[in-house]
């Protein structure tokens, strides 16, 4: 008996192992490509022959990379903060206020997450140049600095704090923001980081807003770059693309597995719990 | 609630709640709320966005979309793109999320790496596919090796080939979003059920179809939901790997929408965007009828 169960589990971790091989495969598939030196070419053989640090030297110096990158982080340290910040809010505002008119403002706000990016970019576009939000850094993060999916987001967690830790504040002579900022924020700490990797990932790799909304080189974030790079997609330049898109996806991974632990169990026990 | 101090005074319970909102309101009225109403303006003028002058025409917009056989193809090639991806997105994860939740050692890293393509920036996912893809890729090899093709191919400059390639992609990034879902609804299901099914002899296959599968059935109708309504948004994958191609092979919705954007007809990409709108909202439609049926689901 002892020794089927063992049989099993050996099945399971290949079968596990075989699944990583396709999610993890194309990041080493690329990886191996940005270390093949130049005279290795670039689908010959999987492994490179002398592995080079060279195309991430070249990723660094014969493009704006630092720049590039320097931008995207100023975006999205811009985005991250202030949609924990007012999301958090606004959603309290809607799971612990009564007020005149809060089932309008929710369904209104739910109901515009079913509404496509597309339909309202052309507008959204021109209102940017309006306010001369065109290449600047507010303008690329303006559609993640406040979230209708980061306000339900929230205002379903502020559901789950119990009344009665809020009431004794109250006692304590804590006033409504005192209340929401010492009492309930502290409560919610699993959603606010699963928020902050939501939108850390959505603004780090946000393509089409930044495209359309940068018309300046100087403005691009890494992933118009690495697109606009990706346009003369030859022989050298592949290597070059494959380790700037190493280092793109480097900082995503580390907050990710920075974080994973109150990511995936905080996602998972909200969901049951709910 | 009446106890609390602020009932007292009145003007500031009233003001409040609406302080706290806002700075999300503004965010939002400027961003979103107004866009989303110009758009609907727009789509029944024919505004010129340079020259700012604008004309009701009615429902000329419209007309036009509807007899050009560019969006004819691009209205089939989203519904047959979401067709790919739908069933792989209902099932491959639910296997995954079943996988990462046997008691097992190192299960947790197994969890990360499955999520490593939800985090991955899109133009990287598209990029690293456009190069797996390529003739002289990984993905021709293996199928050359396997006796599936018979000679190395680019399938993303194949018209049979290119949708069902970047529709792959989009499958490959999702697998661990919708893994974390499954797996949410997998940890509700009480461990009795299996234990009374493996004391009457059911086996491990046997569990996952019998017990496993149906008790998924609401999480399944939110995959199938969100993969709808995103599946309908689809850009950034076929953007930058086939930009539509070949011959319009992959060009979607979303791709002809973009395409009159960058055009400046913007009156038709915003009638064409209701259109893409009327499609989510029926998407949206089925969920809430599904998710109410959910709550049933789980008290019963």
């Amino acid at each position: 008996m002892k020794a089927k169960a063992q049989t099993k589990k050996i099945i399971l971790y290949i079968v596990m192992l075989a699944i990583c091989v396709v999610t993890v495969g194309p990041f080493l598939y690329t990886l191996f490509i940005a270390l093949k030196p130049a005279t290795q070419g670039i689908y010959d053989g999987l492994l490179p022959a002398n592995p080079t640090f060279a195309n991430f030297v070249d990723a660094f110096y014969k493009t704006d990379f630092l720049r590039y990158l320097l931008n995207t982080v100023i975006v999205t340290g811009i985005a991250v903060p202030f949609n924990l910040l007012f999301s958090s809010m606004a959603g309290y505002a809607l799971a612990r206020m009564n007020f005149k008119g809060r089932s309008i403002v929710l369904t209104l706000i739910i109901s515009t997450m079913t509404v496509p990016f597309q339909l309202y970019m052309a507008p959204l576009f021109q209102i940017a140049g309006e306010l001369g939000l065109r290449n600047s850094y507010v303008g690329l993060a303006v559609l993640q600095i406040s979230t209708a999916f980061g306000i339900y987001f929230m205002r379903q967690a502020f559901l789950t704090v119990p009344k009665e830790l809020e009431e004794s504040a109250y006692l304590d002579g804590a006033n409504r923001f005192q209340v929401w900022w010492k009492v309930a924020m502290p409560l919610v700490k699993p959603t606010l980081i699963s928020l902050a990797i939501y939108t850390f990932t959505f603004t780090w790799g946000d393509y089409l807003w930044p495209l359309i909304n940068t018309t300046e080189s100087s403005m691009y974030t890494l992933s118009i770059a690495l697109a606009q790079m990706s346009q003369n997609f030859d022989g050298g330049n592949l290597k070059l693309i494959s380790a700037a898109s190493i280092l793109t996806t480097i900082p995503s991974l580390l907050i990710f597995i920075w974080l994973q632990k109150y990511f995936i169990s905080g996602q998972t026990d909200g969901a049951v719990k709910g | 609630m009446s106890r609390h101090p602020f009932s007292k005074k009145s003007l500031t319970a009233a003001i409040t709640p609406w302080l706290f909102l806002l700075p999300s309101i503004v965010i939002l009225v400027t961003f979103l709320a107004i866009p989303i109403i110009e758009a609907f303006q727009w789509s029944f003028l024919d505004y010129k966005i340079i020259a700012d002058t604008s004309e009701f025409v009615g429902f000329a917009n419209f007309k036009e979309i509807f007899s050009d056989e560019m969006f004819w193809m691009a209205f089939v090639n989203t519904i047959l793109y979401v067709a790919i991806v739908l069933p792989l997105n209902i099932f491959l994860p639910m296997i995954l999320a079943v996988l990462v939740n046997q008691k097992i050692r190192a299960v947790g890293a197994f969890r990360v790496l499955y999520y490593l393509p939800v985090v991955t920036p899109i133009v990287v996912a598209a990029l690293m596919w456009k190069m797996l893809y390529s003739q002289d890729g990984t993905v021709s090899n293996f199928l050359v090796t396997l006796g599936i093709i018979d000679s190395p191919m680019n399938f993303l400059t194949n018209t049979t080939t290119a949708l069902i390639a970047v529709a792959f992609i989009t499958v490959w990034k999702g697998l661990g979003y919708y893994m974390i879902m499954y797996l949410a609804n997998l940890q509700s299901i009480p461990k009795q059920v299996y234990e009374s099914a493996s004391i009457d002899g059911a086996n491990g296959i046997q569990q996952f179809f019998k017990i496993t599968v149906p008790m998924m059935v609401p999480s399944m109708t939110l995959v199938s939901v969100l993969t709808i309504i995103n599946g309908l948004k689809v850009f950034e994958e076929i953007a930058l790997t086939t930009n539509g191609g070949p011959a319009g092979a992959t060009t979607t919705l979303v791709m002809y929408i973009y395409d009159k954007f960058m055009n400046l007809d913007v009156s038709i990409a915003s009638a064409a965007g209701l259109v893409l709108l009327l499609l989510a909202i029926i998407g949206s439609l089925i969920q809430m009828k599904l998710t109410s049926g959910r709550e049933d689901d789980l008290k019963a």
